[in-house]
């Protein structure tokens, strides 16, 4: 038996054991446990070390409001540091590691930390980045001296550096009514508007429906209040209308009622299902939403109030009644509410010794000392705790008396043995959300705490409807009223009065005194987390930090998963307290999303490891099964080159550059972007797009066009065939589709909607060979059918329809490679069989395949342009294109093309190179026109493209160089430092080859 | 005559292409990818104006009516319509040659016609985890009274455009790009496998 379980109760399963490990020691524990409650059953006290100094660390609280027992949890190679240990459901194998502290958690070296108060208090990273003002290490150096050591002494746990092999997913949900919160308001609420016939969301951040209900004591219609919790989430289960996420932790309330929710699907389990994610990242859409999301237990702050064995009352109820674990066996209790005086009750029913309830009132009342008799506890009222007192568990505390009105401590302290302290300071209502939301927090004076405001503050676009504690309505009758009418409410119903579950509860005034600080000699701990004590908070006030903004970032008061769950108030009233001023006069910061800890993994989702989709060509696994190196082009992957064995790169694609030069090559480019443009002003329309005119373009003829944006750059280039009358196939570059396809539509939607035109990406439609070289037309006449492709038949820029193979194909005579080529267009689902027939059809004639390489390699021996020279800075003049640009009429672009600053000399104009040490050119090489390698500067340009032109014999390139066309004939410098490559190249004409074009026009 | 190839024929290393069950099968499939193959895809599209006109030409060629309102459509199990965006539809025949049926109905006073039927891969998911599936892609609401039965949707997921009609109570076919079709079926298959897929 594990010294701490209680022989009965809770709601583990105590038939079923789990085995698990803490630091490397074995425990056992139940089903249903918490490595928290099994780690208490075990008389486990001591979880962690503190931030700054490096005190031990018991357990303060139940839930995910926990600020000291965070834990690291190791899962093969992955490790997930930081995890409240309250949080995590253990299972057979969990390995658990405390964190901050070296060597061990019992021997932690920096606990010294401690005794050098002074000098780690507030401020203590702003004042080190500072550094002294004189000497070696004055001002930043001093930082950059300390850093090191700071870094490994202060913080948390330690991030793991393996992969995370884990699955994460984001769902999409859209619901009438996002309940969160599954306590008694919630699940009324769930069930009032399920009822109504919403479609219901219940969220709930614990494995189990209920909150309050399963730890409270309390009998709610006639049965224990988990039972009857247990009951109500069956009975949702069984409506089609309700989805229940338990495990789930709606962290973001964003505009529009959109709230963002982390389920932890698979962290309670050994092994995740096949295809089950660890987290999804539910994205939900509600039309309204009923916040009834509790409220959280406030500590007292005090001497020594951070001490193993120091913890929050309703905790230690919840442990005891939910959990079957005592956290001590002589309890004394610290409060300044009725609320602790359940608890106690509860701990005394399940077999402990209270030995004191310290009250900071002196009246109490009639109820509140029949409770105490029933506990067979000594009340102490009027008192208080001013220290606690044992190593690393507690084994007294000393009281004395208090008067609350002025907080005087008067007489001599006494000494009370006791092996746990619980303390309660009042509650505060879990706001987080509403006040994500844009609500603005109201005070509430009696119940010294912040309040969500009426509904009249709300946004209109953030309907949400409050519930239970989450108002300020601590009794659970309250809660039940309450739920049922905002479920009602939020599902826009009426409903008839009905009877509401009775409840049977222990009495209890909701509203503390306003005591939140016991000043005494010592430590007092504001925020647990952030070591931030009483004092700290003073410091920053001496200091100038009044503002409550400020004074978190000075203090990190409420930082990191804390975010002021639980000390968010004590320091607010602390500041007050300073300042002179209530506390609603010092306000309260926003709280900001996540309300805990998200997994970035679940934020990335199923994008992590799987970026972006691959689009692919019809004749892809043609590539691929026939040797082609492939290489991702945008999202499409393209052959690179069709390697022989043994070949390099620049082997391979020379090889099919040269053999199609000489006979004949095929290229896949069903890539190019394609868009249908039709209907009656579809001319009209391109020749307003591009540069020149296509109005008068034959049906079955191609021309190349060129758009330049509306500020006169150079935007794509292409051809356009006229299919028909009112019929045009535009083709665009494969890189600019999407952008070309956007700015037609724009142009429609916003400045032509007159047009009668439709615009429709057809990229897809069409699989695309280009086959060029002297044995092109020899090779499509052989395969062929129904068309002639001689030059009557087909001249340049021509189009005809014919079959190859059985297939239907559209033939375009058109170049990119500067050799009489042919494009050829079929249904894609037809791609491969017709890409097959015409390598089958040039096998006589030496067909080669080739790829990107070769392509860009008989494009630059050309001259021809593409993204790398149409940049977005440059002009249609420095391309060279300028006799593209109609004078006729206007076009996008026309207006801003003839700018002052493009027109201007001293433009980077397109030229070509030749290396004349014949080495290699590298892309984006500067080029430069007296070289100094030591001190590299006055750029005149730089490269764009490069290859080895097996055509020149020679290393070229394309480049944009100031003033290029007058420089033609002359030499400069490659220059680049990057790559430590320098040398000589001649500047010469873009048009390397073939100038007049004698080869593709045949 | 020569067949189609389909962008989703089995390639020696895409194990989710082959028929099957895959993923968390041995609880249950709850989930049936398969690709429908319609031998017609067609966007039509009219002008300001034109667009009764352009859904009784739908009507006259299809038998099938559409009811009022964006995204409504209409299948018979046969031929599908649905419209995707404002006067414009996407119809769907298992049949090849809808295209030309349409060539006269729809004159260019009314509106225009583009083939897609190589263009656009239909991929059928259906059973009773099909919307939790697409919940994982699509932030479109769909349930059955939001998303009911003959009604189609635009949307994306990443960068891939996808077009959606139920044609079932849980059964829905999306049109994608050919050319993503293959990545976004394997998404498909990745994001179905906790609840147990079959490929038909």
């Amino acid at each position: 038996m594990s010294p701490r379980r209680t022989d009965s109760g809770g709601l583990i399963d105590r038939l079923r054991t789990i085995r698990f490990t803490f630091d490397g020691a074995p425990y056992t524990g139940h089903a249903g446990d918490t490595l928290a409650s099994a780690l208490l059953a075990n008389g486990v006290t001591l979880f962690g070390r503190s931030f700054k100094y490096h005190r031990p660390r018991g357990v303060l609280t139940s839930g995910v409001e926990e600020p000291n027992a965070l834990v690291t949890v190791l899962r093969d190679e992955v490790r997930e540091p930081n995890i409240a240990a309250t949080m995590v459901e253990i299972y057979d194998g969990l390995t658990a590691v405390s964190q901050n502290r070296f060597p061990s958690l019992a021997w932690d070296v920096s606990a010294a930390n401690q005794f050098g108060g002074r000098l780690l208090s507030a401020g203590f990273y702003y004042k080190t980045f500072m550094g002294p003002a004189i000497g070696p290490l004055k001002s930043t150096r001093f930082w950059m001296f300390c850093e090191h050591f700071i870094r490994r002494a202060a913080g948390l746990g330690r991030a793991g550096t393996a992969a995370d092999t884990a699955r994460y997913e984001r769902m999409n949900a859209f619901c009438g009514v996002l309940v969160v919160g599954s306590g008694p308001a919630g699940l009324m609420a769930a069930r009032a508007a399920a009822d109504q016939g919403a479609r219901v969301i219940l969220s709930e951040l614990e494995p189990r429906f209920g909150g309050s209900a399963n730890w409270s004591g309390e009998t709610i219609d006639g049965m224990p209040g988990a039972d009857w919790a247990a009951r109500a989430a069956g009975q949702l289960e069984g409506y089609d209308n309700v989805r229940l996420l338990p495990r789930t932790t709606v962290w973001g309330y964003y505009d529009g009622n959109v709230l963002a929710a982390l389920e932890r699907v698979t962290d309670h389990k050994e092994r995740p299902g096949k295809g089950e994610p660890r987290h999804r990242y539910w994205v939900i859409r509600a039309k309204s939403v009923v916040l009834a999301t509790g409220s959280f237990e406030r500590p007292l702050v005090f001497p020594g109030n951070d001490r193993p064995g120091v913890m929050l009352a309703h905790a230690a109820e919840r442990y005891t009644n939910e959990y079957g674990v005592l956290p001590g066996h002589r309890i004394a209790l610290f409060t300044n509410n009725d609320s602790a005086y359940r608890s106690a009750l509860a701990l005394k029913k399940a077999g402990a010794a209270i030995v004191a309830i310290v009250d900071v009132r002196p009246e109490l009342s009639s109820e509140m000392r029949e409770l105490a008799d029933e506990a067979e506890a000594k009340i102490l009222s009027g008192h208080a705790v001013v220290a606690t007192e044992g190593g690393k568990a507690l084994s007294g505390i000393k009281v004395q008396r208090f008067d609350m009105a002025n907080g005087a401590l008067a007489g001599d302290a006494r000494s009370i043995q006791a092996d746990c302290l619980l303390m309660s300071g009042g509650w505060s209502p879990t706001i987080h959300l509403a006040s994500q939301a844009g609500a603005k927090a109201e005070w509430n004076a009696a119940r010294q705490a912040f309040l969500p405001p009426k509904p009249t503050q709300m946004w209109p676009t953030q309907q949400w409807i409050g519930a239970g504690a989450f108002t300020g309505s601590f009794s659970t009758a309250e809660a039940i009223a309450e739920g049922r009418a905002a479920g009602l409410s939020a599902a826009g119903g009426t409903g008839t009065p009905a009877a509401l579950p009775v409840v049977e509860a222990a009495p209890g005034d909701p509203d503390p005194a306003p005591v939140f600080e016991i000043r005494a000699d010592g430590k007092s701990f504001v925020d647990f987390q952030h070591d931030v004590t009483a004092e700290d908070v003073r410091l920053a006030h001496r200091e100038g930090f009044i503002s409550v903004e400020h004074l978190k970032r000075y203090t990190t008061l409420g930082m990191a998963t804390d975010q002021g769950k639980s000390s968010n108030i004590p320091g607010l009233a602390i500041m007050a307290e300073a300042l002179g001023k209530p506390i609603p006069e010092v306000g309260t910061t926003r709280f900001r999303p996540p309300f805990s800890a998200v997994s970035i993994g679940s934020l990335a989702a199923e994008r992590f490891g799987d970026l972006r989709p691959e689009r692919l060509t019809p004749m892809h696994d043609w590539h691929v099964a026939n040797g082609a190196t492939m290489y991702s082009a945008g999202l499409w992957h393209r052959p690179m080159i069709y390697g022989l064995s043994g070949e390099t790169i620049e082997q391979a694609y020379v090889r099919e550059a040269r053999a199609t030069r000489e006979s004949a090559g095929i290229v896949d480019v069903s890539t190019l972007g394609k868009i249908a443009v039709q209907g009656p002003d579809a001319a009209e329309f391109l020749d307003r797009v591009y540069t020149n005119m296509f109005s008068t373009l034959a049906v079955g003829k191609a021309r190349y066009g060129l758009m330049l944006r509306e500020d006169g750059l150079a935007f794509d280039d292409g051809t356009t065939w006229r299919l028909g009358e009112q019929d045009f196939l535009m083709t665009t570059t494969t890189a600019n589709a999407g952008k070309v396809m956007q700015h037609l539509e724009y142009f429609l939607d916003v400045i032509w909607p007159e047009l009668k035109v439709h615009v429709t990406s057809v990229t897809d439609e069409w699989a695309g060979a280009a086959i060029g070289g002297p044995k092109a037309r020899a090779i499509l006449a052989a395969c062929v059918t129904g068309t002639a492709v001689d030059n009557a038949a087909l001249p340049f820029m021509g189009i005809v329809h014919g079959k190859i193979s059985g297939v239907p194909v559209m033939i375009c005579r058109l170049s990119f490679s500067g050799e009489m080529a042919f494009e050829v267009y079929s249904g894609a689902g037809y791609g491969t069989h017709v890409w097959e027939a015409l390598i089958e059809a040039g096998k006589p004639f030496g067909l080669v395949t080739y790829g990107l390489e070769a392509l860009g390699t008989m494009r630059i021996e050309k001259g021809h342009v593409t993204g790398a020279e149409i940049d977005g800075r440059t002009t249609a003049r420095d391309l060279h294109l300028d006799w593209m640009l109609s004078k006729k009429k206007p076009f996008i672009g026309s207006a801003m093309m003839d700018r002052e600053g493009l027109i201007a000399p001293g433009r980077l104009e397109l030229v070509g190179l030749i290396s004349l040490d014949n080495q290699p050119l590298n892309g984006g090489a500067h080029i430069v026109e007296a070289l100094d390698e030591a001190n590299p500067h006055d750029s005149i340009g730089h490269i764009t493209a490069c290859c080895y032109s097996p055509a020149l014999g020679r290393y070229i390139a394309l480049a944009l160089v100031k003033d290029g066309k007058a420089r033609r004939g002359t030499r400069a410098h490659i220059s680049d430092p990057l790559r430590n490559r320098f040398g000589p190249v001649e500047i010469v004409s873009n048009q390397f080859f073939d100038p007049d074009g004698s080869r593709m026009h045949g | 005559m020569v067949e189609r190839q389909s962008p989703l024929e089995p390639a020696p290393l895409e194990p989710e292409l082959r028929t099957g069950s895959h993923g968390d099968f041995e609880h249950g499939v709850d989930v049936i990818l398969s690709e429908t193959r319609p031998r017609s895809i067609l966007q039509l599209a009219a002008w300001p104006g034109q667009e009764k006109e352009l859904i009784s030409g739908i009507r006259t060629v299809t038998g099938l009516a559409l009811p009022d309102g964006a995204g409504a459509g209409s299948t018979d199990g046969v031929k599908s319509v649905f419209g995707f965006a404002p006067g414009k539809f996407t119809v769907v025949d298992e049949a090849e040659g809808l295209g030309s049926a349409f060539a006269n109905v729809v004159t260019p006073a009314i509106g225009t016609v583009t083939d897609l039927s190589h263009g656009r891969t239909a991929i059928r998911i259906a059973g009773p985890k099909a919307e939790w599936v697409l919940a994982k892609f699509f932030a479109i609401d769909f349930a059955l009274p939001a998303f009911p039965v003959g009604a189609g949707r635009s949307t994306m997921h990443h960068d891939v455009f996808a077009q959606i009609q139920r044609t079932g109570a849980d059964q829905f076919d999306i049109y994608v790009f050919r050319s993503f079709a293959r990545s976004f079926w394997k998404a498909l298959c990745h994001a179905s496998e906790e609840v147990g897929y079959e490929v038909q």
